[in-house]
């Protein structure tokens, strides 16, 4: 019934998205045939968990000008995309959603309905949700008894505090952050210091272009790092996963429970 | 190249005249091409697209960058002029004072966290306040001991200070986003603003204008000492805190719509000023055309970048003008001892 695929096609609002992390939702949530353009950075692999279904679309760099020739219906923005792109967009009468960065798997699945009501797909928004409570539900029964003490190093010993979604999906995963336990509120610079006397199992390394040559990476070379990396776990899970909160994020949580529960 | 000094009177006046009127031509044909180029995900444009969007494209998008683009250069090259005269010091500009780094950090407090929440015209609100926090904290500190080097010393302070409580604010940003848009904001840009923001800046750049001219006789008298100055009868406090006032109100306008836009200010009245010799009064009106024509081709000159995403203002500015800039002191001058 290709003419009623057609209409069904035709009565759903087209969409533009203009941040990495509403272009993920807007490519797992949305039709592709509604889908006008999304934004460079979700077609890179290095940012984005979904750059292969990105890259079918046209791209845009997200400035108002070059969105109006994608006359879209409804354009999906996040809260720090460039605030005098989205007032001039909102001015011109253009319908734009902002969506306030995910903490948590709930403020997950909130966007995911978001996205799923402004682009005209509020069941398959229902539908996602309740994938991710299944999943949620299966990785909970082999969450290991005792919660492994655990810390996230991102280049430039960034690391990951007790409000930011990496930490939730590590206490999903059955894991301790000891950076939040330090009292590190959402994200910060762990010092080498604190770091060895926190004393994690596990160190979850999530390599950001390591190929290219960055101060960021280089502190990961530190030698103080790298005793530690010999004698403690190592985990290397993608930042992508929860640089953006996605249905995809609880793959993480699957892949730090692998880790936890290594032999 | 004419040097003011070496002709008659009238020559020199003609030829300011001139200079004027060609860098009037200048900026109208840069305002011009600022109209019918655009940017698409392709790379540049020209013209203005599909006929239904056009009035948009034109009107909402590129009239208000290209007006923005003359008022906030103009405003720069200007204040900077005005400085260089009133300071007698060849690194004079407006971002001296703290009134750029005053702004930009009120329009970073307003705006990233949440003061005011992301409506367009509460980022340019912090801005001005900004500015003139930064401003009232310099007449405070220099009302007493008045003296220009108390001044200039004042501004360096609070520029660092503001500069510092940004770099602050850069830690503590609510999400690693948040900060990069901070890190934008302080290299400027004109991309999407709307015609609300030219209304924004104009009733704060105007005044500032009106400030910084009523004191160009004063500038010249100062070009003596100022106790000859004064002895002409030009208070030079007076001089002074037109200047000062002018450039806070002003440049805090500016920056309040497009973030801080380095080197117009400093480079724009030194390319000028071998033109029209050594009063600051006859700098003034050429470093308002002359920022004006620089920022437009600057502006022009992103969009015109092969496909990526769009380059700041501030560093396509000093990518222009440092090359003009270093070849203007590296040349020998005439009465070099100047």
């Amino acid at each position: 019934m290709p003419d009623l695929v057609l209409l069904l096609a035709a009565s759903l609002p087209s969409v533009a998205s203009i941040n990495l992390c509403a272009d993920q939702l807007v490519l797992t949530v949305a039709a592709p045939e509604q889908i006008a353009t999304v934004s460079w950075l979700s077609a890179d692999p290095e940012e984005s968990l979904l750059a292969a279904e990105a890259a079918r679309y046209p791209l845009n760099y997200g400035s108002a000008e070059e969105l109006l020739r994608f006359r879209p219906d409804v354009v999906i923005a996040g809260a720090y995309t460039n605030a005098f792109t989205r007032t001039l967009l909102a001015r011109l009468g253009y319908r734009v959603v902002e969506l306030q960065p995910e903490s948590t798997v709930a403020e997950i699945e909130s966007n995911v309905r978001r996205v799923a009501d402004a682009v005209g797909r509020t069941e398959r928004g229902d539908a996602i949700v309740a994938g991710m409570q299944a999943r949620l539900h299966e990785l909970a029964t082999h969450r290991p008894a005792h919660p492994l003490p655990a810390v996230v190093i991102e280049p430039g010993s960034f690391t990951v505090g007790e409000h930011w979604l990496a930490n939730e999906l590590m206490t999903l995963a059955g894991l301790r952050n000891v950076a939040a336990e330090q009292g590190l509120d959402r994200w910060g610079s762990l010092s080498m210091e604190a770091l060895l006397t926190s004393a994690p199992e596990l160190v979850v390394l999530t390599g950001y272009r390591s190929t290219q040559p960055s101060l960021a990476n280089a502190v990961l070379d530190h030698p103080a790092l790298a005793r530690l990396r010999a004698r403690q776990r190592t985990a290397f899970v993608s930042g992508s996963y929860w640089a953006c909160g996605l249905p995809q994020s609880l793959d993480a949580v699957a892949l730090l429970q692998a880790a936890a529960l290594e032999p | 190249m004419m040097v003011a000094g070496d002709a008659a009177p009238d020559d020199a006046a003609a030829g300011r005249r001139r200079l004027s009127a060609w860098l009037a031509l200048l900026a109208l044909v840069s305002a011009g091409a600022s109209l019918v180029i655009g940017r698409s995900s392709g790379g540049p444009t020209f013209g203005f697209g599909a006929p239904e969007l056009a009035s948009t494209i034109l009107f909402d998008i590129r009239l208000p960058r290209t007006l923005l683009a003359l008022l906030v250069g103009g405003t720069l090259g200007l204040c900077g002029a005005a400085l260089q005269g009133l300071l007698r010091n060849p690194l004079a500009e407006p971002g001296l004072l703290g009134a750029s780094s005053g702004a930009a950090f009120g329009a970073v407090l307003v705006f990233y966290f949440g003061l005011a929440g992301a409506e367009s015209l509460a980022l340019p609100a912090g801005a001005v306040l900004g500015s003139l926090a930064a401003l009232a904290v310099l007449y405070g500190l220099a009302a007493r001991r008045g003296d220009f080097l108390t001044i200039v010393l004042a501004g360096i302070a609070i520029n660092a200070f503001t500069a510092a409580l940004t770099s602050l604010a850069l830690n503590f940003a609510p999400s690693p986003y948040a900060a990069l848009e901070i890190l934008f904001w302080m290299l400027g840009s004109l991309a999407d603003r709307s015609l609300a923001h030219v209304w924004l800046a104009v009733p704060l750049m105007v005044p500032g204008w009106l400030l910084v001219i009523a004191a160009s006789r004063g500038l010249d008298a100062l070009t003596l000492g100022e106790e000859t100055a004064a002895s002409l009868g030009f208070d030079p406090r007076r001089t002074q805190w037109l200047v000062v006032g002018g450039t806070a109100l002003a440049v805090g306008g500016a920056v309040a719509v497009t973030g801080v836009v380095g080197f117009v200010g400093l480079v724009v009245p030194h390319l000028l000023r071998p033109w029209v010799g050594h009063h600051p009064s006859r700098l003034l009106l050429p470093s308002f055309l002359g920022g004006a024509v620089l920022t437009a081709v600057a502006d022009i000159a992103i969009r015109l970048m092969p496909p990526g995403p769009e380059l700041k203002l501030g560093v396509v500015t000093a990518l222009l003008g440092a090359p003009f800039f270093l070849q203007l002191i590296m040349r020998p001058r005439p009465g070099a001892a100047a």
